[in-house]
């Protein structure tokens, strides 16, 4: 017999409002009293509720007593809402039976929410189309409807209007959630079979580990293994989240809830990853699983070297929660003891660097973010390069990492977006309209290129209406150079970067320009080179400074000299000093500003 | 125990758009008020004091007060201290407020130096800085001046006013020295945050002078003043030979002194005050019989190295390493690089700014700061 179950996602844009979506959802559920609700309980991360941006998943258990008279277990899984975490999403998605499509009736369908819209279908989810914020004068129904449709192939003639923020829509969605989403299959007599989702680090717990079970029973005192690596280790508590934490004797196979195991480290529970008993193992695991690795690579140098135990300890703690990310020491010329770092792409890259400041008071230097290069040498080695400056003077073959970007955008900007993916080397892949209003391109692109500035133009040249997602396509051979930053004749590693030959010229006067903008005058002039190899192809300098003098002083008031003198030496101190010349941070970063 | 009073008188005709002094606009009866206040302060301070060495009045327009209140405040003064014959009395005047009869009056009360805030001879600059006396009023209040005895004239000029070219600056400079004056204090004008000036700057209705032409103005200034038998003593000050300004020294070596009057400073055991800025509070509280300081900071070490080495490299002739060293610095090394780069010199066991590093002083200083490794 079916168990009354019914495992769901919440698939939306940023800002389309799923976390008010799953506010409603909770209150009405009676998970939560009115007093309880924080606004947008599930975006518990201070970064995540700042940002409007789901960062981890995490799932609540909801009860419900539908129309029919019979009682619900009503499982929401949440999803991280951004392109870097889609294989994320896809775990979580694949914990589940449907999902719930919400789309901003006065904003219409976002290349996120199709990206992981199409996860949902490839997940064989019974995907419910929710039209949100219908109360807002722009709201548009019927375009919107079609827009769905035409994009992701669903019907929907039975979409549910609905508005989150005046709690329009909710006891629809809820009965369809019970009534269209199929209740999970599985056999509670066959092996163990949970699938990970997500794990974060506790500090009195240990690693506490997410699951969606397909098969079996787990309880406290088993013993279970971790199929990818074999890990055996024995249950110490399993449970729900209601969504405070409630211990249960066990979990059976549809549900969801987490499991405690004594785990020291997260990077042991890979998401996708599948439980299952330790002496009666299940045939296989749940597929899907991939050891994803990090596309997005960049130094962090502290800008004092003393905190340079402090941002190892600090990195420490935050792979405890995070095994996406991941460092390794290097060392800069330029800047001395730090950490390469990769990240799952730019918006992972950020939080962490937010988190680092935020969190642990470190003031950080962080060098532009590189790709993984892929360099095939005269005797055959692939050796793959993360940070330009590592890259050898000869080799046979230079490759870089190519993704097929899925751009939609409002017909009416259509143009300028086309010539920008021309400019970052991009190729056409296919041209659709989604209405008659939208269209949607994709385009074969390198990341590196899309590393830079690409998201913000977008934006800027669509008046902000323009929305991308990208998959990773593979490697492959570009003529790519390294371009070199001189400073007083020395040569500054930090700085380097790897560049398409047909750019070199162009981005190396760019850069020397910005350099110039960005380095304050110090009592020395500072000569600035652009080079390629040995050949210089850019220069500027920076004056000495003439003039910084205090002309007056007396009166009495020497404390405010005094201090005024302070502060000019506590701007230097955010500088890092590279031989004579001292850098700002936004040096380090020029090369994001330029075109 | 100190041997240097400042005393402020804080009102003014109208402000000048460059002043961030504390200055309101003059009242009769709150100044004679302020007065009585003053002397209050003056008695209840009096055991900090020794034998008085300097007094400087300054302001506001100390020249606006009435006779009869100087009158009242020397009695307030001498009652109160006792001073050696050579000292030194300065009152701060401005060229259009000036009178014979009142210039008498302060030289029989025993005021030996005036400071002259001339800033320009030239009308169109004047008029810039919102002055209000004209480059006439300036030489009438000259003439008055040194007819009544005052041999210790100072002039204050400015340079680097906006519409200012060298030519006019070179005039003001000559027309200064033409009356031969002891002292010449000369600025350079710094728009100060919270003046008319910065603001007007922000707004672009008033566009500073080039960087390279303010650098040629105090350059001209250096040599055209030295020229003609001035010591450059100090960044902005310049002397005829033993007529350096006393009360500004102290200063600048870290003397003790007395600041008396609204929004003044004192420097007594190790702390900095600040006495508050609210005329009327200020006369409020001593009406109560409380000193009126709103602020002090007790001057730590490394506080106090920070403020040798920025007030004393401010002298031309540098700080002395042996003062140094009881500081516990240790100059000739951390120095190295800057006197390669010829922005200090050590001469006469002294560390003194070059002529390269005078205009860049604060950038040498903080360096210095960095490589003595001062907190």
């Amino acid at each position: 017999m079916p168990k009354n179950i019914r495992n769901f996602s919440i698939i939306a844009h940023i800002d389309h409002g799923k976390s008010t979506l799953a506010d409603r959802l909770l209150e009405y559920t009676g998970a939560l009293s009115e007093r309880e609700m924080q606004a947008q309980v599930l975006d518990s991360m201070d970064l995540e509720r700042e940002r409007g941006i789901t960062i981890k998943a995490h799932s609540v258990r909801l009860n419900y007593t539908a129309d029919d008279g019979q009682n619900y277990i009503l499982n929401l899984i949440d999803t991280p809402g951004h392109v870097d975490f889609s294989y994320e999403v896809s775990r979580s998605l694949a914990s589940c039976e449907g999902a719930l499509l919400v789309v901003d009736a006065s904003q219409g369908v976002e290349a996120q929410t199709l990206a992981n819209a199409h996860l949902a279908v490839e997940n064989n989810l019974e995907i419910i189309p929710v039209i949100n914020k219908i109360d807002l004068p722009a709201a548009d129904l019927e375009k919107t409807k079609e827009q769905i449709e035409d994009a992701i192939g669903i019907d929907c003639s039975d979409a549910i209007s609905a508005s989150a923020k005046e709690g329009i829509g909710t006891k629809d969605i809820l009965e369809s959630i019970v009534k269209r989403i199929p209740p999970p299959k599985g056999d509670d007599n066959k092996p163990l079979k949970a699938l990970i989702f997500d794990s974060w680090f506790d500090n009195y717990q240990g690693v506490i580990v997410l699951v969606r079970v397909f098969d079996g029973k787990v309880r406290a005192g088993q013993k279970i293994k971790l199929m990818a690596n074999e890990n055996v280790l024995e249950v110490s508590q399993v449970g729900i989240f209601s969504p405070k934490i409630v211990p249960v004797d066990e979990l059976s196979s549809g549900e969801v809830g987490y499991i405690i195991a004594g785990i020291k480290s997260v990077t042991d529970t890979k998401i996708g990853d599948t439980i299952t008993y330790a002496d009666n193992p299940a045939l296989e695991p749940c597929h899907g699983y991939k050891d994803i690795k990090p596309m997005v690579f960049c130094g962090l140098y502290p800008t004092q070297s003393h905190q340079y135990e402090n941002l190892r300890d600090a990195l420490n703690k935050l792979r405890l929660n995070d095994s996406s990310f991941n460092y390794e020491p290097e060392t800069s010329l330029a800047l001395g003891f730090g950490f390469r770092c990769g990240f799952l792409g730019l918006l992972h890259m950020e939080i962490i660097q937010e988190r680092l400041e935020r969190e642990f008071d470190l003031s950080l230097l962080s060098t532009s973010p590189t790709v993984v290069y892929r360099i095939t040498t005269a005797k055959g080695e692939v050796l793959h390069i993360e940070n330009p400056a590592m890259l050898p003077e000869k080799y046979e073959k230079i490759e870089e990492p190519f993704v097929v970007t899925t751009i939609l955008v409002p017909k009416d900007f259509i143009g300028p977006i086309l010539d920008l993916c021309q400019e970052k080397r991009g190729t056409q892949r296919s041209f659709n309209f989604i209405g008659k209003e939208r269209i949607k391109v994709e385009y074969e692109l390198p990341l590196n290129e899309i590393l830079w500035d690409f998201y913000d133009r977008l934006k800027s040249l669509s008046r902000g209406y323009a929305s991308m997602d990208y998959d990773f396509l593979g490697y492959r051979e570009s003529d790519l150079v390294r371009l070199n930053i001189l400073l007083n004749g020395e040569l500054v590693d930090a700085l380097s970067l790897i560049v398409h030959k047909d750019k070199a010229y162009y981005k190396g006067r760019q850069l020397a320009e910005k350099l110039k903008e960005i380095i304050p005058r110090q009592l020395f002039e500072v000569a600035i080179q652009a080079a390629i190899g040995n050949k210089i192809i850019a220069r500027e300098s920076v004056k000495a400074v003439r003039k910084d003098v205090i002309a007056k002083c007396y009166g009495g008031d020497i404390t405010r000299k005094r201090k005024l003198l302070e502060k000019q030496k506590e701007g230097k101190k955010r500088m890092k000093q590279i031989g004579r010349v001292e850098l700002p941070q936004e040096a380090f970063l020029a090369v994001l500003k330029v075109k | 125990m100190t041997e240097f009073l400042y005393i402020h008188f804080p009102f003014c005709i109208k402000k000048c758009i460059y002043c961030d002094f504390l200055s309101v606009p003059y009242d009769k009866s709150l100044a004679s008020k302020y007065i009585d206040a003053l002397c209050l302060e003056l008695r209840m301070r009096k055991h900090s004091v020794s034998k008085l060495k300097a007094i400087y009045i300054g302001g506001g327009t100390p020249s606006l007060l009435p006779v009869e209140r100087f009158k009242h405040l020397f009695e307030c003064v001498r009652n109160n201290f006792c001073w050696s014959p050579s000292i030194e009395i300065t009152v701060e005047a401005n060229p259009g407020t000036i009178s014979e009869s009142n210039v008498n009056e302060l030289v029989s009360l025993g005021v030996n130096r005036m400071s002259i805030g001339v800033q320009s001879f030239n009308d169109a600059e004047l008029k810039t800085l919102g002055r209000v006396h004209s480059s006439e009023d300036a030489e009438r209040a000259i003439h008055t001046v040194k007819n009544a005895g005052v041999r210790n004239l100072s002039l204050d000029l400015i340079y680097g006013i906006p519409g200012q070219t060298i030519e006019t600056w070179k005039a003001s400079a000559s027309e200064a020295v033409a009356f031969s004056p002891c002292h010449i204090s000369s600025y350079e004008l710094t728009p100060e945050k919270n003046t008319p000036l910065y603001k007007s700057i922000e707004t672009h209705q008033i566009k500073m002078p080039d960087e390279e032409l303010v650098l040629e103005m105090y350059a001209h200034a250096i040599q055209y003043f030295t020229n003609n038998g001035f010591e450059h003593y100090e960044i902005s000050n310049f002397a005829l030979p033993e007529f350096r300004c006393i009360h500004n020294l102290n200063y600048w070596e870290r003397g003790e002194y007395i600041g008396a009057g609204a929004g003044a400073h004192s420097f007594i055991n190790d702390v900095r005050s600040r006495n508050t800025q609210d005329i009327h509070q200020y006369i409020e509280m001593l009406n109560m019989g409380l000193i009126p300081e709103v602020e002090s900071t007790k001057i730590d070490k490394a506080d106090a190295i920070k403020e040798f080495l920025f007030l004393g490299l401010r002298k031309t002739e540098g700080i002395s390493l042996a003062q140094a060293e009881d500081f516990g610095l240790n100059i000739p090394d951390a120095c190295t690089e800057l006197i390669e780069e010829d922005y200090l010199r050590i001469k006469n066991k002294n560390l003194r700014l070059t002529k390269k590093g005078l205009p860049v002083s604060n950038s040498v200083i903080v360096s210095l700061f960095e490589k003595l490794e001062i907190r």
